[in-house]
């Protein structure tokens, strides 16, 4: 007696196989796919149970998010400070904050809220505030008792009152990078950079951001994935600790838990001999919720912290070039051994120049060690030319772009980083599409909000903040797009065999979506319910919103 | 007790880990290392007395860590060991800048920086300075080093020392440089526990390093102490001591470009200043007439001491 069946019907099912782009009926068993097209199909498949929930809404194979942190989770334990609108785990829409009073403001019912302890919020975002920055005495007035710790949303800045700067030590009379002055020498309560970042987190708000992902944080971080239409995640920077490796395998035990995760072991975080074994090891315990697979490379920094690294002609507003986090000459030995142990490596490089050493190191590696189908991928990419492109889709490499810049960060690049003309061709959709170079797209949650769909819309639209399109040349269609957030996400996690397209034999994920996304003008592609998930047959339903 | 602590900076293959191995191997002062990655430490077996997780005890009192993702808590569990090391050696990442690791390390309690020490490598220096890809990282690492040490040395042929001191004068302007020998680490942290008049002359068994101790009496004008330390030359690599300026006593440290006088508020103590330099470093009559216009007229240069 095999196990039952329900075949869901829906208005339409986009199945991203373009053998059979859309369908009408889905059939599962056992959580994954036994059958899809119409009645037809479902004709010969002995009794099943038909479940017509769906009717009226679109199906398409759960979102698979390519780049994202679980912290995002944890982030929302604290309150959320953004100039954009943002929904948080319980599906509560936080109105953006237009201007610092608004912000402080929050903090101050914050701080009510918590009447013990420092008061920390994330998610800050002054780019829109015609050139007015917070300063330590806007914090002051939130408390002069208290520690306030204000993060921005590009996680390269913080904001700090007078307490939190006292009680990091931070002064005029230290000679401190990253410690903002005003014309006065006197500093202004904003630090830039991960070393004072990390200072402050350990000294002043130990418990802000945990960096001990736990149970509660993977909650939440589920929430947002059902929220969004996420069934697949990856967690792309992973200490791989004891107590992180407990959390997963606790959460992804979970039925209640609607997310396949996909963790990547940070190469930072071991000496090289014992990041191997600590991933072989894993991977031999991967299950079909939890798989251990990718490792993680960071060459670079962030293009709007300036710490990325740039080809000529470098920062446009003359910024000294950004910073190796692996040296070129050592990045070639690194990717070697993970290369030959058989990882499936994620290298996340920012800039064209750290675009460029890492192809030139995967070229020889690849030279001496060759391997079909290894589908090792720059992440975020945001830059290379259409030649590095070439050399990128020469050595079979995959890319995943970092689509949701455009809106977030696209006057800045205009006007800081990168000047018109580079900007345009900043995550470029467009070329990689047309060069057949296997793509996904991210939001690299929580720097941006996980939301597939915006991301979608961000690639297809090119819009920044301010309404203007950069780079008409790099947008691709919505299909493609979609594309991009299910099956080309998969590909790049060498996962497309289980997710990403809804076809016979893969896992039953779905996203349940209230409109048509073919159908709604592209504009409103980010604007689409999202109903429901399904995860391997179980059901994750979002309550009316 | 303030432990001092000095960062080892330098290109990937500078030869940090090399002089790291050799500081360990010789020192007779109980000194705490961190280091990014303990494989490469290649500590003599017969000299590791305990392993523990990321610490390793030698039997000569020194002890080696690995560097975590936080400094700041590696620093701070090697200042509460017991008893305490007399040196922390922080081995700065061959891409990092040592300079901003200092600025960290300044601010942690029960620490103070001693110097950023930058390791170049003699033979390699001036072409990895003109990699497309390096070059910038190299000139930040050197921009901001109180002292410069050349590795290599007995494999880099003429010109390029001379190409490598070039660059070095290029982007850091008055650095002092020195060649490396095994022991030079050890030499520079640690000022011989002579006696306060005793004027070493002759070099020193195992390094070119070259100490001049002077034990001046009466007061030093603050100002004229800190031109006559400016306006000492290159060959000076590095000047400790004890002095009273304008009656109240300070603590003195210089490395390189880099003067620091704190106030000092334990026991107190006659002037005393020990300088440590090159074999180039003046000798000690010229050295004495440049610092002993800094004291105040009602000292009497005749009643400082000086012996040979």
């Amino acid at each position: 007696m095999s196990a039952p069946i329900t075949v869901y019907v829906a208005d339409r099912i986009l199945t991203m196989n373009p053998a059979q782009p859309e369908a009408t009926h889905v059939a599962v068993r056992d959580g994954r796919i036994l059958a899809v097209g119409g009645a037809e199909e479902m004709a010969d498949l002995g009794a099943f149970t038909l479940d017509e929930r769906f009717a009226g809404k679109t199906l398409l194979p759960g979102f698979v998010e390519g780049h994202s942190h679980v912290s995002e989770g944890a982030a929302w334990r604290d309150p959320y400070l953004g100039f954009f609108d943002r929904r948080d785990p319980n599906g509560r829409v936080w109105p953006g904050l237009k201007d610092i009073p608004a912000a402080v403001a929050r903090l101050k019912a914050a701080a009510a809220e918590k009447p013990e302890g420092s008061v920390t919020a994330w998610g800050f975002d002054p780019l829109y505030f015609g050139g007015r920055r917070m300063v330590q005495g806007d914090l002051d007035a939130v408390s002069t008792e208290r520690p306030v710790v204000v993060t921005h949303a590009s996680g390269h800045i913080m904001n700090l009152n007078g307490v939190a700067m006292r009680q990091a030590g931070f002064s005029a009379a230290n000679d401190l990078d990253g410690l903002v002055l005003d014309a006065a020498g006197q500093p202004t309560g904003e630090i830039q950079g991960p070393e004072l970042m990390g200072r402050v987190r350990r000294v002043v708000v130990k418990d802000m951001l945990s960096r001990n992902l736990d149970l509660d944080a993977m909650r939440r971080f589920g929430g947002l994935a059902r929220l969004t239409g996420v069934t697949t995640a990856t967690d792309l920077q992973s200490d791989m600790s004891e107590a992180t490796v407990a959390a997963y395998r606790a959460a992804t035990q979970d039925d209640d838990f609607p997310v396949r995760l996909v963790p990547a072991l940070g190469d930072r975080f071991f000496a090289r001999e014992a990041g191997i074994a600590r991933w072989r090891e894993l991977c031999a315990s991967s299950t079909d919720k939890l798989h251990f697979k990718l490792v993680k490379l960071t060459v670079d920094g962030s293009i709007q912290g300036f710490t990325a690294r740039l080809r000529w002609p470098g920062y446009h507003n003359g910024a000294p070039n950004g910073l190796w986090y692996i040296a070129p000459s050592e990045l070639e030995g690194i990717i070697s051994a993970w290369h030959r142990a058989g990882a499936l490596i994620h290298m996340h490089t920012n800039g064209d120049q750290a675009s460029e050493a890492a192809v030139e190191m995967l070229e020889r590696v690849l030279a001496a060690h060759p391997r079909p189908d290894h589908r090792h991928t720059l992440q975020h990419c945001q830059m290379p030319d259409p030649a590095l492109f070439r050399r990128i889709k020469a050595l079979g490499l995959c890319v995943n772009l970092f689509a949701n810049h455009i809106w977030y960060w696209g006057e800045e690049h205009i006007a800081q980083t990168m000047g018109l003309s580079r900007a345009a061709r900043m995550d470029a959709c467009g070329t990689v599409r047309r060069m057949g170079i296997p793509f996904g797209i991210h939001s690299d949650a929580p720097v941006t909000p996980l939301a597939p769909l915006f991301t979608a819309w961000c690639a297809a639209m090119r819009l920044t903040a301010k309404g203007r399109v950069l780079g008409e040349g790099e947008r691709i269609p919505v299909a493609d797009a979609l594309r991009a957030i299910t099956l080309g996400a998969a590909y790049t996690l060498k996962l497309d065999h289980l997710v990403g397209s809804i076809e016979v034999g893969k896992f039953a994920d779905f996203a349940v979506l209230d409109e048509n996304p073919l159908a709604v003008e592209p504009m409103r592609l980010k604007d689409i319910g999202i109903h429901a998930t399904v995860l391997g047959g179980l059901l994750h339903e979002n309550g009316p919103a | 007790m303030s432990v001092p602590v000095t960062i080892l900076g330098g290109f990937l293959g500078a030869g940090k880990t090399t002089a790291l191995n050799a500081l360990l191997r010789t020192t007779r002062r109980r000194i705490a290392v961190l280091v990014n990655d303990f494989g490469a430490v290649n500590v003599d077996a017969a000299l590791i007395a305990e392993r523990q997780g990321d610490m390793i005890a030698l039997s000569n009192g020194c002890v080696c860590c690995t560097l975590g993702t936080d400094l700041g808590e590696g620093i701070a569990r090697l200042a509460a060991l017991r008893p305490a090391p007399e040196q922390i050696v922080i081995e700065a990442s061959g891409v990092s800048d040592p300079w901003r690791i200092a600025q960290l390390a300044r601010l942690e309690a029960g620490v103070t920086l001693d110097a950023v020490l930058v390791l170049a490598d003699a033979a390699r220096f001036a072409v990895l300075l003109a990699d497309r890809w390096l070059s910038d990282t190299l000139e930040r690492q050197v921009a901001r080093a109180d002292l410069v040490l050349l590795s290599q040395v007995d494999r880099a042929s003429r010109s390029e020392i001379v190409a490598t001191r070039d660059a070095l004068e290029r982007i850091r302007p008055g650095v002092p440089v020195a060649v490396l020998e095994p022991d030079s680490l050890d030499a520079l942290f640690a000022a011989p526990q002579a006696e306060a008049s005793r004027f070493i002359a002759d070099t020193p068994p195992l390094h070119e390093f070259r100490h001049w101790h002077w034990a001046p009496q009466g007061d030093f004008a603050a100002t004229r102490l800190r031109a006559a330390l400016a306006a000492l030359p290159a060959s000076v690599l590095r000047v400790k001591g004890f002095v009273h300026l304008d009656g109240m006593p300070h603590a003195l440290q210089q490395v390189g470009r880099r003067t620091e006088l704190v106030p000092w508020h334990g026991a107190r103590q006659p002037n005393r200043l020990v300088l440590i330099g090159t074999a180039e470093m003046p000798p000690p009559d010229v050295l004495m007439l440049q610092l002993s216009v800094a004291l105040l007229p009602a000292s009497d240069m005749a009643r400082s001491r000086i012996s040979s």
